[in-house]
């Protein structure tokens, strides 16, 4: 359960983000997370939800893209199709081993925000 | 109302930890320090496999860092040993991070160490993501956990470059299918080392002990890729 660990990171992250810009409301973050970086999904909004209720952006929202690891063969140099959480040892085609590639993704990929620059028309 | 300003960025969620393990792992290669991090479940037998390591490693200066949610018995029992040990207790948290080793290697005997063991807290999951600057991850899984954690588990023994199977002296007295746990093993990690240890009875520890050896000459040697 370091769920609560990583929402505090992506806040952090945000937060640091926003202030480059200058100043502004956070209104929601999209994050990738990898079937193999070890993140739950639905503990990581509640961990969200724990967390920014008590900031001054309190409805600001986390959303959430699965990233699915894929099973590689080699020899054959193409992903293979697997079920959710299953985990192929050998192609189906040639028999020869695979190996899983990607997965790993921990990674905040958007951030909206409203702007409060009183430069704006 | 203002429409919201959204950036798209490629920032990874764990970038501090990542910045903090680079710049410890920048200091390992300056004193040419070989660190493993340690991950298994509870009660697999890591502080056990390091009592038994340690005495296998004469003429080397050893630390260790142990991490817990409480007490201070797994330090305590390294620390009899004679090979300096802090306890790192993270008061709940199931992981170590990088800053928390930033904070112990500043005292005597540990940037310095030729081999540094960070024994993360018991837990297949969490410390999977967070990097130490360690040189290479061990996953330890002990024969009475079951045959099938490789598979239920793969984000750790996808990632560890060694998985060492622990309590073999047991093998008689549980259903533990050992050539299916290499193939799962081998299945998620291509160039995995497997090594089969039992400290209770000393089975394989001089193996153990001499593939730390090697590993360390190849990182002072600087040759390829460890292990």
């Amino acid at each position: 359960m370091h769920e609560t660990s990583i929402a505090a990171s992506i806040l952090e992250t945000a937060q640091g983000l926003i202030r480059e810009q200058g100043e502004g409301r956070l209104e929601s973050v999209k994050v990738a997370v990898g079937e193999l970086s070890a993140v739950e999904p639905d503990l990581l909004v509640f961990a969200w939800e724990a967390l920014i209720s008590g900031t001054s952006t309190p409805d600001a929202a986390l959303e959430i893209e699965w990233s699915p690891a894929q099973t590689y063969c080699p020899t054959c140099n193409r992903n293979l199709d697997r079920a959710r959480g299953s985990w192929l040892r050998l192609c189906s085609k040639c028999g020869d081993p695979v190996v899983t590639k990607g997965g790993d993704e921990l990674d905040i990929v958007q951030i909206s925000f409203i702007q409060e620059d009183s430069n704006q028309p | 109302m203002t429409e919201p300003t959204k950036i798209d960025v490629k920032r990874r969620i764990l970038e501090s930890n990542e910045l903090a393990a680079a710049k410890l792992r920048q200091g390992f290669s300056a004193t040419g320090t070989l660190v493993v991090n340690l991950i298994s479940s509870p009660g697999s037998g890591k502080t056990t496999l390091l009592e038994s390591t340690i005495g296998r490693l004469s003429g080397l200066k050893v630390a260790v860092l142990e991490g817990d949610i409480a007490t201070e018995r797994d330090a305590d029992r390294i620390r009899k040993l004679g090979v300096p040990a802090r306890q790192i207790l993270t008061g709940g948290s199931c992981h170590l991070d990088a800053r928390q080793i930033q904070r112990e290697i500043v005292e005597e005997g540990f940037a310095n160490a030729d081999i540094l063991f960070i024994e993360n807290v018991g837990n297949l999951i969490c410390p999977t993501a967070y990097d130490l600057g360690e040189d290479f991850k061990i996953a330890l899984l002990s024969v009475s956990e079951g045959d099938d954690k490789p598979f239920k588990y793969p984000g750790i023994f996808s990632k560890a470059a060694v998985t060492i199977i622990t309590k073999i002296d047991l093998l008689d007295y549980v259903d533990f299918d050992l050539e299916a746990v290499e193939d799962q093993i081998r299945s998620l990690n291509q160039r995995s080392v497997i090594l089969k240890t039992s400290a209770r009875a000393g089975t394989h520890l001089d193996e153990w002990c001499a593939f730390l050896r090697s590993t360390l000459e190849k990182k002072r040697g600087g040759a390829g890729p460890l292990p």
